[in-house]
């Protein structure tokens, strides 16, 4: 299990971390997050199914003995699903001590964008409905979406209705 | 480096004693949680100070006291006691205990009475 | 006094005060019950003494001082004899000191100010020395003067003569003592000692008049100066030393010189009665220390924090996959490794060790657990006047530390409804052609997996009648009466919302009532069953796993998954055929098996999985059980029974029906534990 970034992807500290976004695309689109949040990347690991879980949420993995849920990101933002071949990646990351796995169709590379490269999303009357992305990175001609890692774990009830609405 | 063997039943008077002597430049090489341990100890590790508890379970401090003497009269033994304790102190020094200190004790004090026994011997 | 306030300062003085009372309330309750407290003074004097210490060090004034008092009611018991002593009382009075400080140790551990006031206790501890020293007048303090001989005065034909002044550090304590063990030094070597002041016995003047002017001391010795000098050089707490040589003789000169005579007598006035309180300690036979209970306080032991012990365990769970991951690696599959086998098999070997001691640290026996309700059963009986012979059967009986802190609440509410509701006064009893005392029966066992705690009371029983009642008026009842098992009905006692105001005691204690039962025994994955007998009494039994953290699993496949399944809830696994199944009209699959109709639960169906085969004369069939209700779980096949560390799923998943934690397998994989006692509420 090879790790894409591994030797470039050195534990860092707060200051050196910030404005710093690990990109991974998904389909067409690229997509940043905070590297802060990360612990590690692995590849695709066999992966046990839980009864009653939603769809995007694929099971959970044996990180070296630790249990970790793993999230299908596709499926979270309601893509179609994607077979997964030996590109696609685990990205590990950590957020208030709970670890999950978000899976990926494959990570980029670690960029830095400054804050004023970082715009607002649009609206979502605007027909922009990725409620998920809290900013939009620009890098020369290329875009970024980052993601609000907070809200792509948060199973609250609101959430969940919203989604039910949406289906 | 002056080798200590801490007796006292209770766990963190030792604990205390420990610390304070080892931040002091002893070296605690033994604990005994009373006295018929800390005569097997003062045999096996044959330390230049002994800090000894008087109210103890199975043997008290005192008959240590007399056991360590016999053992080797040139031993030296420091009581730690409470107020209150007079009579067993009398004793102790009786006995041959070579001095007292006094619960509830501070640094300065433990520094104080025993920094002379620091660096001589072994 | 920096070094004190320490984390682990602290933390050891917690647990170790915690433990003395604990001690102390046993020690206390257990002679009261035997022989008296009478037995037990020594140990009790013992331990305050050492709290007295240990909180003094730590600055808990609150503590100290009513361990003080404590201490000084057991020295005068101990010295004293005294004939007449209310120990009733007195038990009384300890049992709320044990409480005081145990409310303190509380608060500190909450990191919270110590902040209980003892007055109101002390003044009774006070009120209740004075009148044991006024039952017992001939308390005379004073020494004999009889004065020990053979330290006296061997060397007084000395050839020189010495003045040597002495002052003391000015926190020394206890001057008049220094005092005294300087002479005592000086009586190895020289004779005819006077010294000033005079009188170096326990008083306070004593103490100021060497703290300020120091001790003065005229002796003749055979050593030279130089000697002389290094042996008072010894002495401890030392500020300023000045030896003068006097003359080569002229004892008498010294003598009148310094205006005082008879030093040896007031130096070794306290020595007779020194000597007798040392005779009582050593040698009054100490019979609870002699008694089984006190090897389970005398051992030696550390506090490790239990997370450590929780994140040891883990590792260890590792070590043994990665164990497995190594031994059986797939590459290793033809290869002659002679040597790599047997180290190997050493490397199993010791991983097994490991983990049998790693789980063997977290096993705690039942006994400081079960020796608490001594204190619940007293309080209540002496409260509501019950005579109780109260029985503990098993207390040795170990259980996983996390189980345990599960047992305590449920077990005193248990107890305090047994002695409140079950337990007859005296002359109910009495008609009723039972005992007067009544009795209640403690007992813990091993059976299986699992551990049994029974509580068993010779009361009145419960009345299923007014059970039923209550619960139809509080609509705690789901389903027709007639359909209950009489089991059932009593368990309804359990729920919450049953108790009524009426019952509302000061005994329910806590303001819980016995939900907290339930809602302790569903933590620990432990069931409840109550048994009783109109006019002969209540059975309650608590069934609780041995531990959460390891069990016998069986592990099984549905299609590519595996899934396990405890042992301990196995009853039997069975090949049948579609015609031994019975259907009822919503299409459930059922199955007669010695004449009881178990449901059918296909796992794959369950948890939406492909299975292997969905013909049941391929798969096989599992009969599990819990609660005395068994159902049938269907799977692909049966691949092998393992001990297996149970680990939760992550928190982000929440709780899964059906599904009560996970577990790694020896090729890494992830195996999910089935929760059976959920499968079989479900159906229900």
């Amino acid at each position: 299990m090879a790790s894409v970034l591994e030797d470039n992807f050195e534990i860092q500290n707060e200051d050196t971390q910030k404005g710093r976004f690990l990109t991974f695309t998904l389909g067409g689109e690229d997509y940043g997050i905070e590297i802060k949040y990360v612990t590690e990347i692995i590849g695709i690991q066999p992966i046990t199914q839980v009864p009653e879980l939603p769809d995007y949420l694929k099971g959970i993995i044996n990180l070296r003995g630790k249990i970790i849920p793993v999230m299908d990101v596709r499926l979270r933002f309601r893509k179609e699903p994607l077979k997964y071949t030996d590109r696609t990646c685990i990205i590990v990351i950590d957020i208030n001590d709970t670890s999950i796995g978000m899976i990926v169709d494959t990570v980029s590379e670690v960029v830095s964008i400054d804050d004023e490269n970082i715009m607002l999303p649009p609206d979502a009357k605007t027909g922009f409905n990725n409620k998920y992305v809290k900013g939009i990175g620009k890098m020369g001609s290329e875009v970024k979406l980052l993601l609000d890692c907070g809200k792509i774990f948060s199973t609250d009830e609101e959430e969940m209705l919203s989604s039910l609405a949406q289906a | 480096m002056s080798k200590v063997l801490v007796v006292d039943d209770a766990i963190f008077m030792r604990q205390a004693l420990k610390l304070i002597l080892e931040r002091n430049g002893f070296t605690v090489v033994g604990e005994a949680e009373n006295g018929r341990i800390a005569i097997q100890k003062y045999k096996e590790l044959t330390p230049d100070l002994v800090t000894m508890d008087i109210t103890m379970p199975e043997v008290d401090g005192i008959e240590a006291v007399k056991a360590i003497k016999a053992i080797n009269p040139g031993s030296r033994i420091v009581m730690i006691s409470a107020l209150g304790q007079e009579s067993h102190i009398r004793e102790a020094i009786m006995v041959g205990a070579s001095g007292f200190i006094v619960k509830p004790f501070r640094e300065e004090n433990i520094v104080k009475a025993l920094g002379k026994y620091k660096g001589e011997a072994g | 006094m920096d070094f004190i306030n320490t984390e682990p300062m602290q933390e050891m003085f917690v647990f170790e005060t915690v433990q003395l009372i604990e001690e102390l309330e046993q020690i206390i309750l257990y002679s009261e019950k035997k022989n008296g407290l009478e037995s037990s003074i020594n140990d009790i004097f013992r331990i305050m003494h050492t709290l007295k210490g240990s909180s003094a060090m730590m600055s808990f004034s609150n503590i100290s001082i009513l361990a003080h008092s404590v201490e000084d009611i057991f020295y005068f018991l101990r010295e004293k004899k005294p004939k007449t002593v209310d120990y009733l009382q007195l038990t009384d009075l300890m049992l709320k000191v044990i409480d005081f400080v145990g409310s303190e140790v509380g608060k500190i551990r909450n990191k919270e100010g110590a902040d209980g006031d003892p007055s109101s206790i002390s003044q009774t501890l006070a009120d209740f020395l004075s009148q044991l020293k006024e039952g017992c007048p001939n308390t005379g303090e004073a020494g004999t003067g009889a004065v020990d001989k053979k330290h006296m005065g061997q060397a007084g034909e000395g050839h020189y003569s010495y003045k040597a002044t002495i002052t003391f550090e000015e926190d020394c304590q206890m001057e008049n003592l220094r005092a005294f063990s300087v002479i005592h030094a000086l009586q190895q070597v020289a004779g005819d000692i006077r010294h000033i002041p005079e009188d170096i016995s326990d008083t306070e003047n004593c103490n100021r008049e060497i703290r300020e002017s120091g001790l003065t001391v005229l002796f003749n010795c055979p050593l030279p100066e130089g000697e002389v000098r290094q042996l008072l050089e010894e002495t401890m707490f030392l500020k300023e030393l000045t030896l003068e040589y006097r003359s080569a003789d002229a004892p008498g000169k010294g003598r009148a010189e310094a205006g005082v005579t008879g030093a040896n007598e007031a130096g070794g006035a306290n020595i007779p009665e020194a000597e007798e309180a040392c005779k009582g300690q050593n040698c009054e036979d100490n019979t609870y220390s002699h008694d089984k209970m006190s090897n389970l306080s005398k051992q030696n032991f550390i506090s490790v924090n239990i997370q450590k012990m929780n994140k040891l365990m883990d590792v260890v769970g590792e070590l043994v996959i990665s164990e497995a991951m190594v031994t059986q690696n797939p590459e290793l599959k033809g290869l002659e490794l002679e040597g790599f086998k047997k180290a190997a098999r050493h490397l199993k070997k010791i991983t097994g060790e490991l983990q049998d001691i790693v789980m063997s640290m977290r096993m705690v026996p039942l006994s400081m657990t079960f020796q608490k309700m001594n204190r619940i059963v007293r309080d209540m009986s002496r409260k509501l006047e019950k005579e109780i012979n109260f029985e503990i059967i098993g207390e040795e009986t170990e259980v996983d530390k996390n189980i345990i802190e599960h047992i305590s609440d449920p077990l005193i509410h248990l107890i305090r409804n047994a002695i409140d509701h079950g337990i007859e006064p005296a002359e109910e009893r009495e008609l009723k052609g039972k005992e007067a005392t009544g009795k209640i029966t403690l007992e813990a066992k091993h059976s299986g997996g699992d551990v049994w705690i029974i509580l068993k009371d010779d009361g009145k029983g419960l009345d299923r009648d007014k059970i039923i009642q209550k619960a139809t008026e509080g609509r705690l009842i789901q389903r027709p009466v007639s359909e209950m098992t009489d089991r059932e009905i009593y368990s309804i006692i359990l729920l919450p919302g049953f108790s009524t105001k009426e019952e509302v005691t000061e005994f329910s204690g806590r303001g819980v009532g016995m939900d907290v039962v339930l809602k302790d025994m569903d933590k620990v994955d432990g069931s409840v069953l109550i048994d009783s007998k109109p006019g002969s009494g209540t059975t309650i039994s608590m069934k609780i796993p041995l531990t959460l953290a390891i069990m016998d699993g069986m592990t099984v496949s549905v299609g590519s998954a595996t899934y396990t399944i405890p042992i301990a809830s196995i009853r039997e696994s069975l090949n049948i055929t579609e015609d031994d199944v019975i259907k009822d009209p919503e299409n459930n699959e059922m199955i007669m098996l010695r004449g009881l109709c178990h449901p059918i639960i296909r796992l794959h169906k369950l948890f939406n999985v492909v299975p292997g085969t969905d013909r049941l004369e391929e798969g096989i069939l599992i009969l599990v059980e819990s609660e005395n209700e068994g159902i049938c779980i269907f799977v692909d096949k049966l691949i092998g029974e393992q001990q297996v560390v149970v680990k939760a799923l992550p928190q982000y998943l929440k709780k899964v029906q059906g599904i009560s934690g996970c577990t790694l397998l020896g090729d890494g994989s992830i195996s999910l534990i089935i929760d059976i006692a959920s499968l079989i509420n479900n159906k229900r």
